[in-house]
């Protein structure tokens, strides 16, 4: 029997399984893997009476504050998704009264009223057509900022 | 009759956590958060980052616990946890092999002043604890602290019983080499 057989078995011989009577006649006359299974044993002993770390006194009190503030999130989240829903709900409820009504006659707009309208706005709309480029990219920044505020807000809080 | 006690205490535990009951959960972190944070602290030496990894794991179990079918024990599934959190913190270290490697003497234990030679070998064990395979780590570990049994291990690892012993000899293999050669 060669030390690399016994190298697999130190660990169950230092446990005191009980195996071939080869590996204990080989360790008898083996320095080597005496030597190991020294260290195997050391281990075994020092692992077995390592003192387990406390957690310190505010510990639970910490988790509750942080699960107090994630549930805060998310119903702040639904809060959001339910205002969203609802103003969507609206604004089609309104869409469909005047569509309705314009199809049934009774909203009607006279064509010198949108024109003036349309006079009215036509400047602002043709300014910012040709500030387009400036325009979407000041809304990308706007819309970044918003965006890694939230997610900066939403790490802070777990 | 123990187990059916701890088990149906355990059982209203998660109940009463479900239903959104903030002191069940308060109950809930004070009976697991000693197992928890030992676990998470023998893996992170930054005691500050454990407490905050620790955090994280009742967080997860917090948010899981809808979804948690009593179908392994609390403790069980919690540790489970432990070990995915473990796995994620863990950045990639460069590792050596270890099999096969220790060529030389390993180095002789003496007797003589043995208080000493514990605390010099305690010191470079947790060293190579590090260094092994997180999976390994979290075996070493669970199976040394009070509470976790053969069961608990297999079931968290989703390993056989006699599997879990294997891996246990296996992972104190890669320790005892990193002590004969790297840690020395």
């Amino acid at each position: 029997m060669r030390c690399d057989d016994l190298d697999d078995v130190i660990e169950a011989l230092a446990e005191g399984d009980t195996l071939s009577a080869e590996y204990h006649a080989h360790v008898a006359g083996c320095s080597r893997c005496q030597a190991r299974l020294a260290m195997a044993r050391a281990v075994d002993r020092l692992l077995a009476t390592r003192e387990a770390p406390v957690p310190p006194a505010a510990f639970t009190f910490r988790v509750m504050e942080r699960v107090g503030r994630a549930e805060w999130r998310a119903e702040q989240l639904v809060d959001v998704g339910f205002n969203v829903a609802v103003a969507a709900g609206i604004a089609l409820v309104v869409a469909g009264v005047v569509g309705l009504a314009w199809s049934l006659g009774w909203l009607t707009v006279e064509r010198p009223t949108l024109e003036a309208v349309g006079a009215a706005i036509e400047p602002w709309v043709s300014s910012t057509l040709a500030r387009g480029p400036t325009v979407v990219l000041a809304a990308l920044l706007l819309t970044s900022a918003l965006g890694l505020w939230w997610w900066v807000e939403g790490e802070a809080s777990l | 009759m123990a187990q059916e006690m701890t088990s149906t205490s355990e059982h209203e535990l998660v109940a009463r956590c479900r239903e959104g009951d903030e002191q069940a959960f308060r109950e809930l972190v004070e009976r697991y958060k000693g197992l928890v944070f030992a676990l998470v602290a023998r893996s992170i030496a930054d005691r500050a980052r454990a407490e905050e990894v620790a955090q994280d794991v009742f967080l997860k179990v917090h948010r899981g616990l809808p979804y948690f079918r009593g179908e392994a024990r609390l403790s069980t599934w919690i540790y489970r946890i432990v070990v995915n959190v473990l796995a994620a913190e863990r950045r990639p270290m460069k590792t050596e092999p270890l099999e096969g490697s220790g060529d030389g003497p390993p180095r002789e234990f003496g007797v003589a002043d043995r208080a000493f030679e514990d605390l010099a070998l305690r010191n470079r064990m947790e060293k190579a604890i590090a260094r092994l395979p997180v999976h390994y780590q979290v075996l070493i570990n669970g199976h040394y602290l009070k509470g976790l049994r053969y069961e608990d291990l297999a079931e968290a690892l989703d390993l056989p019983m006699g599997t879990v012993k294997t891996h246990l000899h296996r992972a104190k293999r890669q320790l005892r080499h990193l002590l004969e050669t790297e840690f020395r």
